[in-house]
């Protein structure tokens, strides 16, 4: 929990490449503050996830099809590997696109 | 003792009268290596994600097994047969087993860091007792 909270804090905020901790601009610390992400799973006390479950693995898939990051869901360690295998699963049983466009 | 959920797709083109006897037939070829049925689940006909040997639709099915024995025989059977597009055999009861375990532990996390209000999800208590216990351990 402590890791997530400092992925979240100041300078890092959503982007991969980040040219170094923002001091440039205090005002963006605000925009990237709002949010405060938390897992889903952890929230609704969902500790099996199941592959047959498409609805809830469907809010993990965004357009095109992938794997919803885990810095963008909120997801836990914990959670998001349970969430990976079970998508996975699901797209072989043909539940899930493996891609679309 | 293991539970296996055994997932398959019968092609579309498969007559009605034929799915339910193909479907007992594979039931019996579990049940015949010592496999016990605990659930069962015919989801019908639903929409493929993508197309599977031309088909864009088939028929779900789902059996849920207790048994000691490996499946290996149903699914020799199922990768045979022409009518399955696809089958998935997947063992369950470890991931229930662990899913347990973190419910139980999910209380003391709570107190740490109190979740945000939700729709109250009716779960057990924390058990007073492991409570101290819990604090001991840290």
């Amino acid at each position: 929990m402590a890791t997530q909270m400092r992925r979240s804090g100041p300078g890092e905020g959503r982007s991969d490449r980040q040219g170094g901790p923002g001091g440039q601009q205090a005002g963006k610390k605000k925009f990237f503050y709002r949010r405060k992400r938390v897992c889903k799973f952890c929230v609704e006390k969902i500790e099996y996830i199941d592959f047959k479950d498409v609805k809830t693995l469907q809010q993990f898939i965004p357009e095109r099809g992938k794997i919803l990051p885990r810095r963008i869901s909120g997801t836990c360690a914990l959670h998001q590997r349970k969430l990976q295998s079970a998508i996975k699963r699901a797209r072989i049983a043909a539940l899930l696109p493996f891609a679309t466009d | 003792m293991r539970t296996y959920e055994v997932l398959f797709i019968l092609s579309p083109q498969v007559p009605e009268e034929e799915t339910a006897s193909l479907i007992t037939d594979f039931k019996r070829v579990a049940e015949g290596t010592g496999a016990k049925l605990t659930n069962e689940e015919a989801w019908g006909r639903r929409r493929l994600a993508y197309p599977i040997q031309k088909f864009t639709e088939g028929n779900y099915h789902l059996f849920v097994f207790d048994t000691d024995q490996s499946l290996s025989e149903l699914d020799r059977r199922m990768r045979n047969s022409d009518r399955i597009l696809r089958h998935m055999i997947v063992r369950t009861d470890l991931d229930h087993k662990r899913a347990e375990k973190l419910a139980k532990r999910n209380p003391k996390k709570e107190r740490v860091r109190p979740a945000p209000a939700f729709p109250a999800a009716a779960e057990p208590q924390p058990v007073p007792v492991a409570e101290p216990a819990a604090v001991e351990g840290e």
